[in-house]
């Protein structure tokens, strides 16, 4: 059959170009393949789910509790779908692997994107990719938010309302910005059927061409070298082919993963529509984002109420912790490889600890998010009576900046040990190769 | 091989296939801007959206117990949801609540409780208060507060307001108080004196003299 689809598509040359591409061997260069079977399992459990989900918020009978003939019980159609979805055999299941498999997509993706960051992955020539990567970062997490608010329940409809008023907070445009996005005013009669576009055919539509521009990028520049290739054979591409020695590597990887994800899907409950209840006027306390978005909502929750105009524009603190801040964090994330810059090409995964000043702005950096994400849970810790009301912006604030600092200089101190230790195992070694020279 | 030289006497081809791109491409563009002009619907404000308005009456919001009056005696230092109910262009019951922004919270405080800057010709006798129970910070339910009794928090960013003083924010990020509304006693049930004293969520001031007017031609 080889001979007989080569004849006519010449697919040997697919072969020799593409299929027989090296892969490095080593356990974290697996992180980014985890996110593509992420997405490819996101989009097998998207189109089943699809087959089932009703998009519309239009009010229908519910047809488990009709109610009575002068009082009859009605829902929106779309959380009815996802009552009927979850009544199915394995349908409660199939929404968590969804659910799940997206928190775990971004996860893996963000630990993918601290591997390239720390080994200087992103130097030239691969600035392009960690762009495209970042792009798919911010549109992996616009698609999440889009698929939360699908079930239409009492949670997605807050969280529609709190998308809906930061879209609206932007100055001059943010109302028409936010009318255009949401099918009018908030929420509107076509809000499902314009957020289900969004999730089923734009956003994934980006996110798969993006994918794709990502993965040809990476077959034309080649991965970083691990270390040991430069000792093996040095300015050489070491690593096994993708077919066929990668190709099982990675179903395996792709079986161990799935089957890790369906065991917490199995487990631990995400997103229960029906304890939430269909969307009423009772707010959902500790509501919170999913957890790649816990900082901007930690920032929201400590940045203090303000509220000033230009040029008829509001800037309110809304607008300022929920577009501005992120849009200044994602910027310093897209500048990443015109700050650290490389001449020639950068062909082998540099040690982290031979850059220590990158090393540790990474690591403050991370401590920033997380400080702000642990503000995001400012309301659990002020009735867990571990702050009060009166100190916790005070103490969340300053710990924003305190623990990065420390976070920056420790790190700093903790490569210098490294290192000296690291020269005091090369003088060793250098004093006993002399020694036993003579 | 000839080498074929013509010079073209008004336009190369380069430059036309160009300019016929750039064209096409321009066109396209505006269209395409112009399509998604249509994302947006006209918005049009129907009874069931107008916010409340003298004369309606205060309804439960809970979902057991919806569009039930609420009686005086119901009312305490806990919150109760209320919707506006009007009526439709036929004189039927029409609960308002079309636009979710016009939920309200209502309140009964022990005489002498509620101060200012609270408008206490806007109160029924000075004990019970109704105000919009939507957060001005990011549009969220504001529910009482667990910690501190008599105060309401909003679960959402934990902006937090006092009831008993106006609503004025006493904590988090909301940028203004919680809009208070004229109400009057009828009999055991709560009628709404007149609009929202301020601009509530997501009115700017003028947005909300704007839609006042609307409502108040379209009523007329």
């Amino acid at each position: 059959m080889n001979q007989w689809l080569d004849e006519r598509l010449h697919i040997s040359r697919l072969n020799d170009k593409f299929l027989r591409k090296a892969f490095p061997v080593h356990h974290s260069f697996f992180l980014g393949e985890i996110t593509l079977f992420s997405l490819i399992i996101l989009i097998i459990t998207g189109i089943v789910l699809a087959l089932s989900y009703e998009p519309s918020n239009s009010l229908v009978l519910n047809s488990f509790d009709p109610g009575t003939a002068d009082k009859p019980n009605m829902l929106p159609a779309a959380y009815h779908s996802i009552l009927k979805l979850n009544a199915m055999p394995f349908g409660d299941m199939l929404r968590r692997i969804h659910h799940w498999m997206a928190n775990i997509m971004v996860a893996a993706a963000v630990i993918h994107m601290m591997r390239i960051y720390f080994t200087g992955a992103f130097k030239k020539p691969r600035e392009i990719n960690w762009w495209i990567g970042l792009m798919l970062l911010i549109f992996a997490a616009l698609t999440a938010v889009t698929g939360y608010i699908l079930p239409y329940d009492n949670y997605s409809y807050n969280t529609v309302k709190v998308v809906y008023g930061i879209a609206a907070s932007i100055p001059w445009i943010g109302t028409w910005l936010a009318q255009a996005a949401f099918a009018g005013n908030f929420p509107g009669d076509g809000i499902i059927p314009r957020i289900y576009g969004y999730h089923i055919m734009l956003l994934p539509g980006i996110l798969l061409a993006l994918t794709g521009a990502h993965m040809l990028l990476m077959i034309k520049q080649k991965h970083t070298q691990p270390q040991y290739a430069k000792r093996i054979a040095y300015k050489k591409i070491v690593g096994v082919p993708l077919l066929t020695q990668q190709t099982p590597i990675m179903l395996m990887l792709t079986l161990l993963f799935a089957g890790i994800v369906i065991l917490f899907a199995a487990f631990i409950p995400v997103h229960p529509s029906e304890f939430f209840g269909p969307p009423s006027t009772t707010p959902i306390n500790n509501i919170k984002p999913d957890w790649y978005l816990l900082w901007v909502f930690g920032a929201l929750a400590i940045i203090p109420s303000f509220e000033f105009t230009i040029f008829g524009g509001i800037i309110g603190a809304e607008f300022v912790g929920a577009i501005l801040l992120p849009t200044v964090v994602i910027a310093a994330m897209f500048a990443v490889p015109m700050l650290d810059v490389s001449k020639d090409n950068n062909y082998y995964a540099e040690n982290p600890t031979n850059h220590p000043v990158r090393l540790a702005i990474g690591t403050a950096f991370m401590a920033l998010l997380l400080i702000m994400s642990v503000a995001g849970y400012k309301p659990d810790l002020i009735s867990a009576n571990i702050l009060t009301t009166a100190n916790a912006n005070t103490v969340l604030w300053i710990l924003m900046f305190v623990v990065p600092a420390v976070t920056y200089f420790g790190t700093i101190g903790i490569v210098r040990g490294i290192r000296a230790l690291r020269e005091a195992d090369e003088r060793d070694a250098h004093s006993h190769a002399a020694a036993a020279d003579d | 091989m000839t080498r074929y030289r013509k010079q073209d006497p008004e336009i190369t081809r380069r430059r036309f296939i160009n300019a016929a791109m750039g064209t096409t491409a321009t066109v396209g563009i505006v269209s395409l801007v112009g399509v998604l002009g249509t994302a947006n619907p006209v918005f049009r404000l129907t009874r069931d959206k107008m916010p409340p308005v003298e004369g309606d009456i205060l309804v439960h919001a809970a979902a057991s117990q919806e569009g039930d009056p609420i009686k005086i005696s119901e009312l305490s230092e806990q919150l109760v949801r209320a919707w506006p109910m009007g009526k439709d262009k036929d004189g039927n019951n029409l609960i308002r609540k079309g636009d979710p922004n016009n939920v309200l919270a209502v309140y009964r405080f022990p005489k002498g409780q509620i101060i200012a800057p609270t408008i206490m010709e806007a109160t029924v006798d000075g004990e019970i208060v109704a105000y919009s129970d939507v957060c001005t910070h990011a549009g969220c339910s504001v529910a009482d507060d667990d910690q501190t009794e008599g105060q309401m928090k909003c679960p959402c960013h934990s902006g937090q307001y006092d009831p008993k003083r106006g609503c004025i924010v006493v904590g988090g990020p909301p940028p203004r108080g919680l809009a208070q509304l004229p109400i009057k006693q009828q009999g055991d049930n709560l009628v709404v004196g007149g609009f929202f004293l301020a601009n509530p969520y997501p009115f700017t001031e003028s947005e909300w003299e704007a839609r006042k007017e609307a409502v108040k031609a379209q009523l007329a």
